[in-house]
């Protein structure tokens, strides 16, 4: 059988100015513009949000830094293009803790390639402890706008949470087993 | 709440809070019904937003009539019968294929879209009010159904000749948004709501040259002739289906 599913766009989410976008996981979609508001659909429904990232995963370049250490050619012989500098977006893992997993962007560095945009990366953003490191052309990265937010994010705020125990269901049903004596009433 | 004074003009913002109320309430249902049924995942989870959105902004209208009818939301809903409600033919119409969904949405979106522009400066204000609330979500609604309209058209042969179907089918339906009445008049001459000619103008604006861009033919059809009240057989089914919860014991607490 062949395979029908949608190339997949990791999303990327910034719930407050002063935090960074972090990954929240990813979405499935014929293109970059659907995966926007996929990824909008799929995972700004309650929580709060000011702006959103998505990104093709075949643009990302990750490593481990088990991966790193075990290949001391990594960054070895490789001499981009110069004449084809590109900006790139820095992520990383920096906590293996319980609900701080999130690749978190990082900064940015300037390179002409993937492999040596994560070279500078380390140097420059690699002091504290990382797992993972995730390098990606600011480029591809499709960023929703200022003017996204009343229409995409705002609303939601509106909408009440609720959780299982809103509903009375488990007291409303004791009260009728009390007014029927003899059918199990506790 | 009533803001109005003249009871000619309350009892036609009744009729047309409870209209619009109708509209969304019975297109929220048809869109409910594809959750769980969606092309994939992700779009499973964006209909069934649109469609709790939708039900939400017929929450908005319900309110807003029971304000100036002292009636009941709860009572509109579960307990009219079919010709007592108002919604137009075209949102009862069955769900079909993700073709003709897409289209109806699409098509109503944009009516929604330029009546809420419009609505936005209604001369009364808790229809302005209700209007720049659902307004916000309208944009969203409409920028995801034109970009799968889009997709549809300029995507593959059958994609484009099954939604190519659906908006000649749906097309006469679309008519009926924009029919005139004395009840849309009177409001229109107050200033309360936009005239069924200015809002047709502006929905083809919009529409007519989006659809000939995503690779479609405008149909050309007369609008279907029925008023708002008029019926079919699907919209009796369908509130079987969403009142027999409610019916079952109406002096259920909820």
């Amino acid at each position: 059988m062949t395979d029908t599913q949608w190339p997949r766009f990791e999303v990327f989410l910034q719930d407050r100015p002063e935090t960074s976008h972090r990954n929240i996981g990813s979405v499935h979609a014929p293109d970059i513009e659907m995966a926007m508001m996929n990824a909008r659909d799929v995972f700004v429904r309650r929580p709060s949000c000011i702006s959103l990232w998505v990104v093709p995963v075949d643009a990302i370049y990750a490593k481990t830094v088990q991966e790193i250490e075990a290949d001391p050619e990594l960054f070895r012989d490789r001499l981009g293009d110069e004449s084809s500098v590109d900006k790139y977006d820095i992520f990383r893992k920096s906590s293996q803790r319980r609900a701080m997993t999130f690749v978190i962007y990082t900064g940015q560095v300037e390179a002409t390639s993937p492999e040596l945009a994560l070279q500078k990366a380390i140097e420059i953003f690699g002091d504290g402890t990382t797992y993972v490191w995730w390098v990606c052309p600011e480029r591809i990265i499709l960023r929703s706008q200022e003017s996204d937010i009343p229409s995409m994010f705002a609303p939601a705020k509106d909408k009440e949470y609720r959780q299982p125990r809103d509903y009375k269901v488990v007291s409303a049903m004791q009260e009728v087993k009390r007014e029927q004596p003899g059918k199990g009433g506790r | 709440m009533k803001e109005t004074t003249d009871a000619r003009i309350d009892e036609q913002l009744v009729q047309f809070t409870l209209s619009m109320a109708d509209d969304e309430l019975i297109l929220a249902h048809r869109n409910s019904e594809w959750t769980g049924h969606a092309p994939i995942l992700e779009e499973d989870i964006a209909f069934s937003n649109i469609a709790q959105d939708e039900l939400g902004h017929a929450s908005l209208w319900y309110d807003l009539c029971c304000n100036l009818s002292d009636d009941d939301p709860d009572r509109l809903v579960f307990f009219r019968t079919p010709d007592e409600y108002r919604n137009v033919l075209m949102v009862e119409l069955p769900k079909s294929d993700w073709a003709f969904t897409i289209a109806r949405q699409y098509l109503f979106d944009a009516y929604e879209l330029v009546s809420l522009n419009n609505l936005v400066n209604s001369t009364y204000r808790p229809i302005a009010e209700v209007a720049g609330k659902i307004r916000t979500e309208e944009i969203y609604h409409y920028r995801h159904t034109s970009s799968w309209i889009k997709r549809l058209g300029l995507g593959t042969e059958e994609s484009n000749m099954r939604t190519q179907k659906a908006l000649n089918e749906l097309w006469s339906f679309a008519g009926q948004l924009f029919i005139d009445s004395p009840s849309i008049q009177m409001l229109a001459d107050s200033g309360v709501a936009p005239r069924s000619e200015i809002l047709r103008q502006e929905w083809e604006e919009i529409v007519v040259p989006f659809l000939q861009d995503s690779g479609f033919l405008i149909p050309s059809a007369e609008p279907v002739d029925a008023i708002r009240g008029d019926h079919t057989g699907n919209l009796t089914s369908l509130l079987a289906e969403m009142q027999e919860v409610a019916r079952t014991d109406p002096s259920a607490k909820w």
